[in-house]
């Protein structure tokens, strides 16, 4: 008899079991290790064999079969027999490939992230709902729901990402779900609104409304105007219509620019990058061999895996159209139909303002307009956090919009408020735009499906089989007073409000201009003679021109010259600058290293390509110079905004003695000369640095270090990848950012042809061949042609695997 | 020969259970095997611990064949085992532990008899 061994024996297999069953702590979080490494069921499972799977699923509601078929780079082609099956499908084969991403984003623009990752995604989440983006949401899901069109489409879309789920058991889950060990919940319509938000945020949230109010205290008018220019002497904008804009502008009554005067100690959230934006063009039968226009399209985000975008065929009686989907919104996004193509970049516009507001007592339920107390709504917002109570916060709401910063977050030394105004609050129905500009069979078309957009604001260009090319600007754009809203404005009077916008068929467009084609790099939008006030934080100043005198110089284009233009690595900027900033050098006082780096520089050919060592000297230099000639903005104190690239190498070409380039930490009085001259020895430095660190060559794919990372930050789900191109290029690929998506149309009267390619692959399961096949062939600027056919047969050769969606009995 | 015996039944039995069960039935399976074959206790811990081992590590390996170690090398980066080679010990080792422990409850109800 051994009871004592027995029960401390039992004891250990179930403290055993219990421990192994759940995740821990232990500085960095531990997945469940029995749960996640059976082999059975854990993440051995999730680890697929790219062999073709045929499959026949069942789908309950379904009203017709559905045929599935899976090209070799697994872009689905989804034949339906109606539409409400074509987006249930949608949805259902979607999530089959990245149902983890499309919850994690929409919890990550709802402010949810601290219910997966804990209490280090507090003040993430809680500036996510103080921004207003679920009230964004649930502005947009009413709209959505409100028309019966997209009301079907997206209730389907949901119900399909539930089929998903619904049949899905602990060893199906995606990969990320066991490691967090969390489960996926159900998909509401009001995610989709999420997803449409979080690409507000990314792309129309700029503003340096704080920036200006301070830089405008520090420095004075003058100075800003110089440091700040509304329009920077570069041309080319997206449309030049000079003296023809021939309609009666909305006039605002007239109210003097109040300018404020007083330093914001608020710490404003982190921007998006700079380098987010994108190219686009079209050029008309004129210029091609075809004698067919040509369409393409590069938007430039953050680069991630799983991948942004997701391609898709959309195929049903009503419309047969492929491209760019985002996973957890409806449709195609970039992409073409039978008739036409169409493709987004940014459009920049200040969309956001701060109101000061003047609250009648600490509580904060009433504030100052127009002589009135008028009361503030209060939202009571509740956070779930992962091994932690649930955390509760007060969001004030004025009729501008919340109030995001208070005493309870992140006030810094401020004891002003100041409320949020968004223009991705409003309501607006992006949703329909997308499902006609699917079905569009000519511009007219796509001109009524524009006008439905509202946010975010976007370049949309245009070309139709027929031969037209077309740019429209679209977005909801208030009306605004000249320089109204570059600073923060008195909340107290609602004379600086958003009175109106500026009506659709006012915005910048145009179609078929007689250079024989229409292009956008997010440059400033429209030539002077517009008659509405345009400002925006910055405007691109390098991409357009480049990609303009391409375009301009070349007949007979062919598609695989659009390809070699959308990968051309010339860096204008360094073509402008260069030159200049070595003229300043002494050669004579050199050292040996700064000599080689003089003639590595003198014999670059202007190209970021791979192996360019110039390049890696350039980019070090100015990384180097940029802050010594703005060492003014950070020795402020207080939140200040750089001028552009392009106006501070224009003020060091026709300024050289202008103040702020004396270092301020130095009694010496700095010119141009001596700053370029320190940054150069500093950026030589720093490539020294890095070259007896990493022991090779400063080849500029290696200095820059490309990283595709994955949306967890894991380093062993991400990739370093070797490619040229940067910032300011028209093959934009920076350090992190870069072309998400690669799409060139070739619009033929006897069969548009189409290529894409972008860097991740279909599948968002870091288990399966098709999670990263697609970086490489991008890297090299290779395009996959997409298999555009009309039914299932014609994909004949091209097939890989097929799933077969049948009404359930 | 016992020894053996167990080790066969406690592969065979957790395979039956794990594939349809959660994880933790293992326990069930390895328990099973030590009650039925009365071995002594470290042997029959020896024989619960093997077994798992042996079925977790195979099956692990099958697939880490199967998909060409697609997903193997990313977790083992992952974890501080950093290599595949260390994460199929791991992998074998956390199944086992439990199985070896289960066992040796099952054969010491017996000897309770």
């Amino acid at each position: 008899m051994r009871p004592f061994a027995t029960a401390v024996s039992l004891l250990v297999t179930l403290t055993l079991l219990y421990s192994l069953n759940r995740g821990w702590n232990l500085g960095s979080p531990i997945p469940p290790l029995g749960k996640f490494l059976d082999p059975f069921h854990g993440f051995w499972q999730n680890a697929q064999p790219g062999k073709p799977i045929n499959e026949v699923k069942s789908i309950p509601g379904l009203r017709g079969k559905v045929t599935v078929i899976y090209d070799s780079i697994r872009v689905p082609h989804v034949f339906a027999e109606n539409d409400d099956d074509l987006y249930r499908a949608q949805g259902y084969v979607t999530a089959v490939d990245r149902l983890w991403q499309m919850e994690f984003q929409t919890h990550a623009a709802a402010g949810r992230v601290a219910e997966i990752l804990g209490p280090v995604a507090l003040d993430y989440d809680r500036r996510q709902r103080r921004l207003g983006m679920v009230f964004g949401a649930r502005v947009a899901v009413d709209k959505m729901t409100g028309n019966p069109t997209t009301k079907v489409e997206v209730d389907q879309y949901t119900a399909g990402i539930n089929d998903f789920i619904s049949s899905l058991s602990y060893e199906d889950y995606p990969f990320e779900y066991k490691l967090l060990d969390y489960a996926p919940e159900p998909w509401t319509n009001l995610k989709c609104a999420l997803l449409l938000k979080s690409m507000a945020q990314t792309l129309n949230m700029g503003e340096k409304d704080l920036e200006m109010t301070n830089a405008l205290t520090l420095f004075g008018k003058e100075t800003l105007d110089i440091l700040y220019p509304d329009r920077e002497p570069i041309g080319d904008p997206i449309v030049d219509n000079a003296g023809k804009w021939n309609f009666t502008p909305i006039k605002l009554d007239s109210v003097p620019l109040a300018l404020p005067n007083e330093l914001v100690s608020l710490k404003p959230f982190e921007k998006s990058s700079p380098d987010i934006g994108s190219n686009n063009w079209a050029v008309s039968g004129t210029k091609t061999a075809s004698g067919s226009p040509i369409l393409c399209n590069d938007p430039h985000l953050s680069l991630s895996l799983p991948s942004i975008w997701y391609i898709i065929h959309l195929n049903s009686p009503t419309v047969n159209t492929m491209g760019a989907s985002l996973p957890g919104s409806p449709a195609v996004i970039s992409g073409f139909n039978d008739s036409i193509a169409w493709g987004m970049t940014n459009a920049q516009r200040d969309l956001v303002d701060w109101y000061k507001i003047q609250f009648k007592d600490k509580t904060k339920t009433e504030y100052m307009s127009d002589g009135q107390w008028r009361a503030a709504r209060k939202e009571i917002e509740t956070f779930k956090v992962k091994g932690d109570k649930d955390y509760i916060d007060t969001v004030t709401y004025t009729h501008h919009g919340p109030v995001v910063f208070d005493e309870s977050f992140h006030p810094e030394r401020e004891s002003s408020h100041f409320a949020f105004r968004w223009i991705a609050h409003d309501p607006s129905k992006e949703a329909l735009t997308f499902h006609k500009l699917n079905r569009a069979k000519n511009h007219a078309e796509y001109m009524s499906a524009l006008d439905h957009y509202g946010s975010p604001a976007q370049n949309f260009v245009f070309a139709s089989v027929s031969g037209d090319v077309a740019m429209r600007i679209q977005g909801k754009y208030p009306v605004r007073r000249k320089e109204e809203g570059k600073f923060i404005l008195d909340g107290t009077k609602t004379s600086t409000e958003w009175k109106a916008f500026i009506p659709n068929e006012q915005n910048v467009m145009y179609k078929n201009p007689s250079r024989g084609f229409v292009s956008s790099a997010n440059q400033h939008p429209v030539d002077s003679t517009y008659p509405y006030y345009v400002g925006a934080t910055s405007f691109e100043a390098y991409r357009n021109r480049r990609i303009n005198q391409v375009l301009n110089a070349s007949t007979n284009i062919a598609p695989k010259d659009m390809m070699a233009l959308q990968n051309d690595n010339y860096n204008l900027k360094a073509a402008e600058s260069l030159p200049v900033f070595l003229t300043h050098l002494d050669e004579s006082i050199l050292t040996d290293s700064e000599k080689k780096a003089v003639s590595a520089l003198k014999s670059w050919d202007y190209y970021n390509n791979i192996e360019s060592e110039g390049a890696s000297y350039y980019e070090a230099w100015w990384r180097a110079l940029v802050p010594m000639i703005w060492d003014e903005m950070d020795s402020a104190h207080v939140a200040t905004w750089y001028p552009t690239t392009f106006n501070t190498i224009r003020l060091i070409k026709t300024k050289p003695q202008f103040s702020f380039f004396d270092l301020v930490a130095t009694p010496e009085k700095e010119t141009a000369t001596e700053i370029l001259r320190k940054a150069f020895s500093k950026g030589v430095a720093m490539i020294d640095e890095w070259k007896s660190k990493n022991q090779k060559d400063p080849q500029w794919a290696s200095f820059k270090d490309s990283y595709i990372g994955h949306l967890l930050r894991q380093e062993a789900l991400s990739y370093h990848v070797i490619s040229g191109g940067n910032s300011s290029i028209v093959n934009a690929h920076s350090r992190t950012h870069g072309p998400s998506w690669r799409m060139v149309v070739s619009l033929e009267k006897n069969g548009l042809k189409a290529w894409g390619v972008y860097p991740g692959g279909q599948s968002g399961n870091p288990g399966s061949p098709f999670y990263n096949n697609m970086i490489m062939p991008w890297t090299l600027g290779k395009y996959f042609q997409m298999h555009f056919v009309s039914s299932p047969e014609q994909l004949g050769p091209y097939k890989f695997s097929s799933t077969q969606l049948a009404p359930a009995k | 020969m016992n020894f053996l015996k167990q080790t066969l039944a406690t592969i065979a039995l957790c395979f039956a259970l794990q594939y349809f069960l959660p994880w933790w039935t293992l326990a069930i399976g390895a328990f099973a095997a030590g009650y039925w074959f009365r071995n002594k206790g470290i042997v029959s811990f020896a024989a619960g611990f093997a077994g798992v081992a042996l079925l977790w590590f195979a099956t692990a390996l099958i697939i880490d064949l199967q998909t060409q170690s697609i997903l193997t090398e990313k977790v083992a980066r992952l974890f501080p085992t950093k290599t595949p080679v260390l994460l199929f010990v791991l992998t074998a080792f956390v199944g086992a532990l439990p199985g070896g422990f289960a066992a040796l409850t099952g054969s010491l109800i017996k000897s309770n008899r």
